[in-house]
């Protein structure tokens, strides 16, 4: 098997060699007053995946994915990228993007500042921003204030954002909520070909169908706590769907 | 360091609060100076009084710049744009120095204008009735520039208050009802801190535009004093941004 190279000289290890992991999550807890919000979590990531988060609303899988961006600060254990703290890695945004649950944009903003303003903050050229526009498709509605952008197309600017940087890790929390059919579906292709050339994808969601489309592995947690982690085709016996597996890992079926 | 001043400015350019603010400001500069300078002729032929019309023009820069100071950070945790900021910039402290930094220059800003505004408006309209000024280039200069480091030190001042308070609305009020009623209270003959009052940083932002002098601390010293309870806002404001988890 050839070495494969990616384009930023860095060896892309083949998919079932021995990887130093992307995501490193070890025994991470996260109270908040007498909740435990995230409870002895571990898990970790390899180089060229789709991961599934998966978990009932509650269980805590925002919280860990703000853990692990380095936004919050867990009360035991430690949420790692690339072997560091995320607030400790040099020129983070040019390893990890994020699109956290709310889309975090200010209204009174075009589509194209929002970008410009993060591409000055990580010294990113602005070519990359007309580049990241034509991507996501707003091109012709970059002027305009965000206001009035759909939900959809406010995903879409946010997912921009979060690419600016060519990241190596990419980090979503609900990605595919408002996004129409046709949404959905690029994005699942965006995916795949992310984590086809060697990158990760670690994608929190409650679409299970549209999931077990899209991801190769999933952490499922419930309360806090893991209740489940493996490949799809491990996890799943043939005749049933990762519905049937979710719901009776979670308490939600029965 | 550079990069992530050009990113704030960018964010201060790219919205309409700036000008909205700007906007208010200036409307409410003519509105007190005009208003101020229809008092009755013999209240206002004397320097002193002169001095405290023109020199609303300073207070109410000092107060928008404030105001501006704590929406660039307020409006990032009200819409969330502070989650992506801190993405990009993990070093906190980096963030809110640039946002210092900046709101301290547009500060400024609103402070020579508001100021020039005052000073410019006031002088007329007392011409306009036939009332002699009273004041001196140094009166004029020391307004003006005076309005220039007030509004700039307070906009440092509203950075490390939005950074402290984070909600929005709790913010500005706050801001709004120290500068206009609280100080006021604290220093007048009800609570009776009498001297004391004059250091306190309204008063300090008044006593640099040379207001009330006797009473009020020297222009430089209030400068100074000012100054001080920049730092400690923004490094306060800073150290708890840095500490506690981003909402």
């Amino acid at each position: 098997m050839a070495k494969r190279i990616d384009e930023r000289g860095t060896p892309v290890p083949p998919e079932d060699g021995p990887t130093e992991p992307v995501v490193e999550v070890s025994s991470l807890t996260k109270r908040f007053g007498e909740v435990v919000a995230v409870d002895d979590l571990t898990f970790s990531l390899r180089p060229g995946t789709v991961t599934g988060f998966l978990g009932p609303n509650g269980a805590g899988k925002t919280t860990t994915l703000r853990l692990l961006l380095g936004l919050a600060e867990p009360d035991a254990g430690e949420a790692l990228a690339f072997g560091h703290r995320y607030r400790e890695l040099d020129d983070p945004a040019l390893r990890v993007g994020a699109v956290l649950e709310s889309s975090d944009l200010h209204p009174g903003r075009s589509g194209r500042d929002h970008l410009r303003v993060l591409a000055l903050a990580a010294e990113i050229p602005s070519s990359r921003v007309e580049e990241m526009l034509a991507l996501v498709e707003l091109e012709a509605v970059a002027d305009r204030r965000v206001k009035t952008y759909s939900l959809g197309m406010r995903q879409r600017l946010a997912l921009a954002g979060a690419l600016l940087g060519d990241p190596q890790l990419l980090v979503l929390d609900e990605p595919a909520n408002g996004l129409d059919p046709a949404g959905v579906h690029w994005l699942r292709r965006f995916l795949r070909r992310f984590a086809g050339k060697g990158r990760t994808v670690l994608v929190s969601s409650h679409m299970l169908a549209e999931a077990a489309q899209t991801v190769d592995q999933v952490v499922i947690i419930d309360r806090g706590r893991l209740v489940a982690t493996g490949r799809l085709d491990e996890l799943i016996e043939p005749g049933r769907t990762l519905e049937d597996v979710y719901l009776g890992l979670t308490g939600g079926g029965s | 360091m550079k990069a992530f001043l050009r990113a704030e400015l960018l964010k201060q350019r790219s919205t309409r609060t700036g000008l909205g603010l700007f906007t208010a400001m200036l409307g409410l500069v003519l509105l007190a100076v005009l208003l101020h300078s229809l008092l009755p002729a013999e209240d206002l032929t004397n320097a002193h009084t002169q001095l405290m019309v023109f020199g609303r023009g300073e207070f109410l820069g000092a107060l928008f710049a404030a105001l501006l100071g704590a929406l660039s950070i307020t409006a990032e945790i009200r819409h969330g744009t502070i989650r992506p900021t801190f993405l990009v910039t993990p070093r906190r402290g980096r963030v809110i120095a640039a946002k210092v930094v900046t709101s301290v220059m547009i500060g400024a800003g609103f402070g020579l204008i508001a100021g020039g505004v005052a000073a410019a408006v006031g002088t007329a309209a007392l011409r306009a009735r036939g009332i002699e000024v009273l004041l001196d280039e140094g009166d004029y200069a020391l307004l003006v520039l005076g309005a220039a480091v007030a509004a700039a030190l307070w906009a440092a001042i509203g950075v490390g208050v939005g950074a402290l308070v984070r909600h929005q609305v709790p913010a500005l009020i706050g801001i709004c009802a120290w500068l206009l009623f609280v100080e006021g209270l604290l220093a007048g003959d009800l609570v009776g801190l009498g001297d004391v009052g004059r250091f306190l940083p309204g008063a300090a932002a008044l006593a640099i535009s040379g207001q009330e002098p006797g009473t009020l601390l020297a222009p430089a010293v209030g400068a100074l004093l000012l100054a001080l309870y920049a730092a400690a806002a923004a490094l306060a404001g800073s150290l708890a941004t840095s500490r506690r988890d981003v909402p």
